[in-house]
Formats: structure tokens, C-alpha cells, sequence
């Protein structure tokens, strides 16, 4: 039986999408049979983020309603065998699918897949609840701005009331020497207030842009330093223990710095 | 001296950050408490009531908030300018 | 064909109303005039023509012949009941996905440079085939 993971937020923008395409391009580079589920029916992106827009034939309703088997809806990765995506449905909302009815599609694919990844569409509403269904564990992914957090703290809540414990934070868009000037929220911050365990801290990289303009995964992007940090993140959620990328530039400064700062 | 290395650091407590961080936390209480405006407000008219039969207050700028210590617990903050005690209630208890 | 209250069960247009239903032009075609955005879908037991483009994300299904007065970027189905002879003729012809009856095709990976022209998709030899609209007396479906 494979893993249920759902990747939520609460605030939209902060990078779910970008993140649930990494980690399972990341694990499939690894070598693991994933799926992808993007749940947010009526704005699917996942799609588009994979570069897989044009194969697209079924989505998770005409599963869910039998319009097709399972198999015929899932769509192969163009880079790794083992990639799988399971699309929204772009024409229906979001109250075409309910909770017990993604629970049966995440039992059947965990028969399938070692690792099952859904994509929760921003908000607290059927869409969250949706795509929490049928989770085993959680990853929030949140920006180092006071609604982004406000609004993981809100969706770690919310997890916890959903039996879904000990969530797995990503800091996605962190600016490092922000960070230094004192103008961003260092990650000792977010983390002294929602207290949860952190799994990766992505830095602010243009290249996610670039990457997300071509429908490549920037995890497969040796020379980034955000594709670097998914793919620690990708490490850790195997349970591996890898330490955090040291996003400072200015290695001895910083130090000094840590010296001084020091209460 | 410590202060001055953290300003040239940009580090003092006034910074952007450290501002965001504290509006978070402030925000968070309020969240996590449940706790609404107006419980709070009700709060707030009660107390001026109660302690008006004591001192006079100035009610206008007169604030109650919820804040956490280090160990996240939820405090009430309240902070009431006195404009004038009254003697005479003082006696009439006596 | 007038309005009568069968319409409305032929076409569905989420998210607009009744009142703002397209009008039929004969008993077999609608019109669409009006940009096809992402999320609508229109369907039709007959012949469409959009006055318009239709962007990504947004699905044009047809049990007969689909013309697009503008960019097609979508996904669009001619012939959805099965009907081989079914074409897709696009003022810019740029799908996400395009399908005939039971033929799906989309535009290789990498293809970068885009039509300028008129094109024109049917199946040919039971494949579906693009081509450059032409008019006159290449007329489409009887040239060759």
C-alpha cells in the first residue's frame, strides 16, 4: 500500500502547485511509482505546471461519476515512466466530487502507487475538504508573509481537527538576504509560531519561472538552487535526514552576523 | 553598543520583519482563541462600567487585547489610563 | 427555428444565464459570439461557429462540424457522436487537443512555430490531417 499525501496551504499563490509537481517528479526521479492528483477541479494547473495539458482525454469526474476506468484517465509523464497524473476537471466545480467519493479513488491508487500526491485547491471550503479525504499526511506549504502564515496556521488547525497530525511545513519564496536585512521573516520565526516540523525551505529562484514557463519541473534542474532544495525536501519525506541548505551567500558575514544577533 | 551593530544589521526590533512577526503573533492569539471583536468590545464596556465606580477613566483610549507569553498562553492585556481616583467611593467602602 | 424552451436543454453555458444564450441559426448550427474562455464548455447536437476565440482550458464539443472565426487554443470535438466526416476549421488553428469522432491528436512536443493561416482538420485515410483552408474551387471536402 502506498502513501496518501495531500499538499495544502490555505492562502493561494504560495507555490502548492509548484511544489506537488516537484516532489513527485523528484520521488519519480528516484525511482518511485507516484501519482499526482491535482483536486482542484475548475482551475486545474497541474497540468500545465507537468506539461501535459494536451493529453489530457479524462479527468477525476468521469472517474468518479464511471464515465472511464481509472487507468484510462491517468496520464503518463513525457520525462519518468513512473510519473503519473490524475487531472482536474476544468469545466465542472468543485462540488462534483464529494469526501467519500475521494477516498475510494486514493484506496485505488494506493493499491497502484508508493506515493500518492494530491494538489488541494486554495481555501477552506469543499475543495480542502475534498482533497483531505483520503490523506494520511500532510504537507503545508506557506511564504514567510504574515497571511501566509496566518493562513497555514488556520489550514494546520484544521488538518489536526481531520485527524490528519503532524503536518510537514515547506517555506517556499524565501529571500535570503531579506532575511538578512531583517525585512523578512527568518524561518526560526515561522516556526517558534506554528510549531510543526519543517521539511524544506525553498529560496525565491527565477528559475521556477523559467521552468514553469517550459512545463519542466525545476527539481530536475541540477544547477538551481530551489530544484536543490526540492530535492533535500524529496529526501526527507523518505525519511531521510539531510540538512538544510545554507541559503547565505556571504558565509563568513553571516556568521558574524549569527554572533551578534545573538539575545 | 549591542544595539548598534544589530541597527547597522538592520536587526533592531523595528525592523520589517521583526514587525511582521509581532503583528503574527498578535493575530494568531486572537485566531486561535476564538475569541471576536465584539466579546471583546462587551468586555471592554463592562470593565469601563465596573472600574468607573472607582476612578475616572478615560475610556477613549482605553485598551483591552489578548496577548500570549513565551509558553503560549493567552493573557488579557488591559491598559487604563486613570484620569482621577475618587475619594469619596474609597470612604463609602470603608 | 425559434427560441422555444427545448434550447436550453441542448446548449449548456456554465455560468450564463438563459437570457444571454446564443441564438440558433438554422436548425442544425449555433453561434457563439463571444470568447470561449477557460472552464466553459459548449456542447451541441449540431454544428458550432464561434465568433471568437477559443482560449485554453475551455472545451468545444460538436456532434457535427466546429468553426472558429478566431484562435482556437482549446480543446475542441467535431463529430463527438461519431461521425468520421466530421472537419475543425480554425481562423488560426492552435489547439490544446483536437478530435474527430473517436480520433485524438494535439500538436507534437516542442512545436514552437504556430500557423498564420486558416486551417482546416478532417481525417484522411484514418488519420486526422491539417491543412490550409482554401476556398474556391478547392473547396473543402471535394478538393483532390
Amino acid at each position: 500500500m502506498g502513501e496518501v499525501i495531500v499538499v495544502t496551504s490555505g492562502k493561494g499563490g504560495v507555490g502548492k502547485t509548484t511544489t506537488t509537481a516537484n516532489i513527485g517528479a523528484g520521488l519519480a526521479g528516484r525511482g518511485h511509482k507516484v501519482c499526482l492528483v491535482d483536486a482542484d477541479i475548475g482551475l486545474r494547473n497541474l497540468d500545465v505546471v507537468l506539461g501535459l495539458e494536451n493529453r489530457i482525454v479524462y479527468d477525476i469526474t468521469d472517474v468518479t461519476v464511471e464515465n472511464c476506468r481509472l487507468k484510462q484517465a491517468l496520464i503518463k509523464d513525457k520525462r519518468f515512466d513512473q510519473l503519473f497524473l490524475l487531472p482536474a476537471a476544468q469545466t465542472k466545480d468543485k462540488t462534483s466530487v464529494n469526501p467519500e467519493e475521494m477516498q475510494k479513488l486514493c484506496l485505488d491508487l494506493q493499491e497502484e502507487f508508493e506515493f500518492v500526491i494530491i494538489d488541494c485547491p486554495a481555501g477552506i471550503e469543499q475543495g480542502f475538504r475534498n482533497a483531505i479525504a483520503g490523506a494520511e499526511r500532510s504537507i503545508v506549504v506557506t511564504t514567510p508573509e504574515v497571511s501566509a502564515v496566518r493562513d497555514a496556521d488556520r489550514i494546520i488547525g484544521l488538518l489536526e481537527a481531520a485527524e490528519l497530525r503532524d503536518p510537514m511545513l515547506i517555506v517556499n519564496r524565501l529571500r535570503p538576504k531579506m532575511v538578512r536585512a531583517g525585512d523578512m521573516m527568518s524561518i526560526d520565526d515561522i516556526i517558534d509560531i506554528l510549531a510543526v516540523d519543517l521539511i524544506g525551505v525553498i529560496p525565491e529562484d527565477e528559475m521556477i519561472v523559467v521552468t514553469t514557463n517550459k512545463g519542466e519541473p525545476v527539481v530536475m534542474d541540477n544547477a538551481s538552487l530551489s530544484g536543490h532544495a526540492f530535492r533535500n525536501v524529496v529526501s526527507r519525506l523518505k525519511g531521510e535526514e539531510v540538512a538544510f541548505l545554507d541559503l547565505d551567500e556571504q558565509g563568513f558575514f553571516s556568521r558574524l552576523w549569527k554572533v551578534f544577533g545573538k539575545k | 553598543m549591542l544595539d548598534f551593530i544589530n541597527k547597522i544589521f538592520g536587526k533592531d526590533a523595528g525592523s520589517s520583519g521583526n514587525v511582521a512577526k509581532e503583528r503574527l503573533r498578535l493575530v494568531l492569539v486572537h485566531d486561535r482563541s476564538s475569541v471576536s471583536p465584539e466579546f471583546l468590545q462587551v468586555l471592554k464596556n463592562d470593565l469601563i462600567e465596573v472600574i468607573s465606580k472607582y476612578m475616572e477613566i478615560d475610556e477613549h483610549t482605553l485598551e483591552v487585547n489578548l496577548d500570549s507569553n513565551n509558553e503560549n498562553q493567552v493573557a488579557l492585556v488591559a491598559n487604563i489610563p486613570v484620569k482621577k481616583m475618587k475619594r469619596g467611593v474609597k470612604g463609602a467602602a470603608q | 427555428m425559434t427560441e422555444d424552451s427545448n434550447s436550453s436543454s441542448l446548449v449548456k453555458f456554465p455560468g450564463v444565464g438563459l437570457d444571454e444564450m446564443e441564438e440558433f441559426v438554422d436548425d442544425n448550427t449555433i453561434l457563439i459570439q463571444r470568447t470561449v474562455r477557460s472552464g466553459q464548455n459548449i456542447s451541441y447536437n449540431g454544428n458550432i461557429v464561434v465568433l471568437g476565440d477559443v482560449n485554453p482550458g475551455a472545451e468545444i464539443v460538436a456532434a457535427g462540424n466546429i468553426i472558429v472565426m478566431g484562435v482556437l487554443r482549446g480543446v475542441v470535438h467535431a463529430g463527438a457522436s461519431g461521425d468520421d466526416d466530421c472537419i475543425v476549421i480554425g481562423f488560426r488553428l492552435h489547439p490544446t487537443q483536437l478530435r474527430i469522432a473517436n480520433h485524438i491528436t494535439r500538436a507534437p512536443d516542442g512545436e514552437e512555430d504556430l500557423s498564420q493561416w486558416p486551417e482546416v482538420a478532417r481525417i484522411k485515410d484514418g488519420v486526422v490531417t491539417i491543412e490550409l483552408y482554401q476556398t474556391g474551387n478547392h473547396r473543402q471536402g471535394k478538393a483532390t
